[in-house]
């Protein structure tokens, strides 16, 4: 008996050690450290290509000409999706790799993230009042007639008080929303439906970010008929039979297994010449013999895994700009989540050269290249390049690699080594060790790649010591400024609206490293500011390109690059064009043997 | 024996309990919480995890979470995933059948290779064949299903193209088609041989000495004086004493089926309750965490009183009462 007792607790034990272990690429998903590593941005477009990826995509040109109709594609996901599939419920990026091909929304994005009309156009006066037209005739996959009460449907879920999912932010903006969750109201104010294809959505204030931060995606009525908003969630056809309106239907699902799509033959846009398009869970391990064999056609792969892919005879890999960065931040204050608001400010790292010459101690394009496979970039500042405003690289200080300018910015700072130990102390002549933290998911590569940089701080002078922080643990602890926690590795994946505000203004939770200046969050209030900046793009990429050299020379966190999203396509694929915002849409794809299977 | 079941299952029920409280509490010193891993500025906003958490009472004092999860348990009630967003029961249903198919395989596949196995080199003890299999047998024991299961489909899958590389059956079967049946069977079959590859070993070392052992005791010799043919001696005189101990391993086979497939189905995507468990565990998918391992404690309870009342079952002379 009591042998079983310690069994249990063994097994536990034992079973959370397995998780740290394998935890790898499940933990991908989770947190938003590894969900950079994800594809954050389901929308397609059709544009080019452009540096590397042009090389690949030639490369699949001998597809490209004469499409062929038939056949299915295998694509595969490293972890099983979880929770529920439907767009309006799905939690993280694994479900959004089987809902893209099914659902669409009335809105997408071209390379800038710029949004552009899909299933509705849409004018607008002052950026308050939307007037939206719906295209007519769009059938749902049950054959239901598509119409704005879908959307008003969709709305009204998310805003309703027993919704369970997580996206009451993207609806709070509109007219009468918060009434309506508060139940003083039967309907939303701000919706004014006015035909079935016509639709005038109104906002609480005219913003210039209305239109990115809108819910634009419907939900069927008949599906969810009759279940009551607190069962949706985990209702059939949220969590596995999804409708949309999109060039693939769901077919047959084995969870955690396999997703069966099949073409939807009556699609708006046209017939996708794919019969099918079946998206497979394949463990990490297995990923790269798949592919060989041509078990799997495409995959997003780790970018540790593209040169091992690449040199497979019948892939290609296939590589476009991400919208995700990593950094080094540095715990600069105390934040009071009730105020809202940076209470203390954090001496240990204040001073400005000392962050700065950290900056120029790492080699980061050498970082890149060895643990992410140089699928990625440098970065000057917390905006992915191809983010419209981004600011001009020149016009952002380079923070080259250079143990020099970092030992002279040190000893402007007052940091130098007064006892002779070959370290610098602080310019009081204390012992200066710099904390530094970064997550452990139980894969041997971060305790390296993280190894890398507190060597490379040493190397100028500046004794550093690495810990390694349980990921569950690890965000918690930053979120709650753990004083265990001083400098920290860390990464954002960032979506269609360029806005930095959630993740550095000084009133934001997000805003880990506590960066607070009166400018910076003044330059940024002002960028949404319609007072201020109006509909001019070019104000607006101004007061950003400003917020940017200011983070940039404050260096509040060492931005250290963005990474690139990698595709392993095996070569019977073709049609694909791809962009910034991901792949085109689904219904271009093809496979040159299509007719023959 | 009756009456020694009823005792040995109201024994369990302070046992749960003491199992429940280390289950409990080993679940809540896991750092971290399932909301953890939705922090994501694309997707959520912080005032969303915070209602959330409130609202899934991880706020409230720890002892009021214990009696919230014990009294509902007890009613059957084992929660909603956090992560899957549906009831634990369905959850564990669902993928209950593939975690006993697979099981149920791998034992199966044991018994065969062991018996076939032992038996042979327990009667040309220390002759090549013995040292062979016994070799294969140590290297069995000695090599970690894990790197066995990848090694398997690297060869077996990759590069000779027999076995698929994972899953539970071919895309696009209709359950309960001929074909389906078929299918689900070539995709178990390396998942159950290295599943069962431990206990293979294990039982197959066994098997041999004990048929070693008997074969040097008198009423062997008194059979072989009289004149009984040899095959006869070792199939029925020898194997029948030599299977009692190895049938109250099947107590335990029950605890190993559903355990030890916790890192097979990862290795080979089978969506059963290993790769669940996992899941669970790196999402802190508390309801779904606690109650498999409940379940996975009750297994062992009843696996151990399964092989006791086996031994009396097989063997007389042992007498529970």
């Amino acid at each position: 008996m009591k042998k079983s007792y310690w069994l249990v607790a063994m097994m536990l034990v034992l079973a959370m050690f397995l998780a740290a272990c394998g935890g790898d690429d499940s933990e991908e998903q989770g947190n938003e450290d590894e969900g950079t590593e994800e594809e954050s941005s389901d929308e397609s477009s059709e544009e080019g290509t452009e540096e590397e990826s042009s090389e690949e995509g030639s490369e699949e040109a001998s597809g490209d000409g004469e499409p062929v109709d038939g056949g299915t594609l295998i694509y595969a996901i490293d972890s099983e999706p979880s929770g529920p599939l439907d767009i309006n419920f799905y939690r993280s990026s694994t479900e959004a790799e089987i809902n893209q091909f099914v659902q669409e929304g009335f809105i997408e994005y071209d390379e800038e993230f710029n949004p552009i009309p899909h299933l509705a156009e849409w004018e607008t006066e002052d950026q308050k009042t939307y007037n939206f037209t719906i295209k007519e005739g769009v059938k749902w996959h049950n054959g239901d007639e598509l119409t704005v009460n879908d959307w008003v449907f969709a709305i009204e879920t998310l805003a309703h008080p027993d919704y369970t999912g997580p996206r009451w932010a993207n609806v709070q903006t509109i007219e009468g929303a918060a009434d309506f969750r508060e139940g003083n109201a039967e309907e939303i104010s701000g919706l004014n439906v006015k035909s079935d294809y016509e639709i005038e959505i109104t906002f609480d204030k005219a913003r210039v970010n209305n239109l990115l931060n809108l819910w634009t995606n419907p939900m069927n009525q008949t599906a969810f008929e009759g279940i009551e908003v607190a069962e949706m969630e985990e209702s059939a056809p949220s969590m596995t039979e999804i409708v949309g309106t999109g060039p693939f239907k769901v077919k047959n699902t084995s969870a955690g297994e396999y997703y069966e799509l099949e073409k939807n033959e009556d699609y708006w846009q046209g017939e996708p010449h794919l019969d099918g398009l079946t998206v497979r869970v394949v463990a990490n391990t297995s990923v790269i013999g798949a592919l060989e064999n041509g078990e799997v056609d495409m995959v997003p792969v780790h970018p540790t895994q593209g040169k091992e892919a690449d040199a497979l005879d019948n892939v290609s890999v296939i590589t476009y700009p991400g919208v995700s960065y990593y950094y080094v931040g540095f715990k600069l204050g105390v934040f009071d989540k009730e105020a809202g608001e940076i209470v203390e400010d954090k001496e240990k790292y204040s001073n400005k050269k000392l962050r700065q010459a950290l900056w120029h101690a790492i080699d980061r394009e050498q970082w890149i290249e060895t643990f992410f496979g140089g699928y990625g970039k440098t970065l000057n500042a917390p905006i992915p390049t191809s983010h419209w405003i981004a600011a001009d690289n020149d016009d952002l200080k380079q923070y080259e690699y250079s143990t020099e300018k970092a030992k002279e910015l040190l000893a402007e700072a007052g940091y130098e080594d007064t006892n002779g130990d070959g370290f610098v102390e602080d310019p009081e002549g204390n012992e200066f060790v710099l904390s530094f933290s970064h997550y452990d998911t139980g894969n041997p590569s971060f305790e390296t790649r993280a190894q890398a940089l507190v060597q490379q701080w040493e190397a100028v002078g500046v004794k550093s010591e690495l810990e390694m922080v349980e990921v569950q643990n690890y965000y918690e602890m930053i979120e709650n400024d753990d004083p265990a926690i001083e400098a920290f590795f860390g990464g954002w994946s960032v979506g269609a609206d360029p806005d930095p505000t959630a993740l550095w203004a000084s009133d934001q939770l997000w805003n880990y490293p506590r960066f607070n200046n009166e400018e910076a969050d003044q330059l940024l209030e002002d960028a949404l500011d319609v007072e201020v900046v109006g509909d001019d793009k070019d104000k607006r990429k101004d007061v950003y390109t400003e917020w940017q050299k200011l983070v940039n020379e404050e260096a509040p966190a060492l931005i250290i690059g963005e990474l690139e999203e990698v595709y392993a396509v095996n070569e019977r694929v073709g049609g694909l064009e791809y962009d910034v915002t991901g792949f085109n849409n689904a219904m271009n794809w093809f496979v040159t043997d299509g007719a023959d299977k | 024996m009756l009456k020694y079941t009823l005792r040995r299952l109201l024994g369990m029920i302070p046992m749960l309990l003491l199992i429940s409280i280390v289950v409990f509490s080993l679940a809540m010193f896991m750092p971290g919480d399932p909301l953890g891993g939705e922090i994501d500025p694309t997707n959520s906003d912080p005032e969303y995890i915070e209602e959330m958490r409130e609202k899934l009472g991880y706020n409230d004092p720890i002892h009021v979470q214990y009696w919230t999860w014990v009294t509902n348990f007890v009613q059957g009630d084992f929660g909603k995933s956090t992560q899957y967003k549906v009831q634990v029961s369905e959850l564990v249903k669902s993928r209950m059948l593939n975690t006993l198919f697979l099981g149920i395989s791998s034992i199966v596949i044991t018994y065969i290779f062991a018996f076939a196995m032992g038996m042979t080199a327990g009667r040309k003890a220390y002759s090549k064949l013995d040292h062979f299999i016994g070799g294969l047998n140590y290297f069995g024991l000695a090599v970690p299903n894990y790197i066995a299961g990848v090694v398997i489909i690297y060869f077996f899958s990759f590069k000779l193209g027999w076995i698929p590389f994972g899953g539970s059956h071919e895309i696009g079967l209709q359950p309960g088609t001929l074909e389906y049946w078929i299918s689900r069977f070539h995709y178990v079959l390396a998942p159950a041989i290295v599943l069962g590859a431990l206990s293979t070993a294990s039982y197959t070392q066994f098997l041999r000495n004990d048929i070693i052992e008997s074969s040097r005791k008198d009423f062997v010799r008194t059979a072989r004086a009289k004149g009984t043919s040899e095959s006869k001696i070792y199939n029925s005189h020898i194997l029948r004493n030599s299977l009692i101990p190895l049938i109250t391993f099947l107590g335990f086979d029950i605890v190993t089926i559903v355990n030890g497939a916790v890192i097979t189905e990862a290795i080979f995507t089978y969506p059963g309750i290993g790769t669940l468990f996992l899941n669970s565990v790196n999402n802190r998918d508390y309801s779904v965490l606690m109650t498999l391992t409940m379940f996975f404690s009750l297994l062992v309870l009843i696996g151990n009183l399964v092989a006791d009342l086996l031994y009396g079952i097989v063997d007389p002379r042992i007498r529970i009462d």
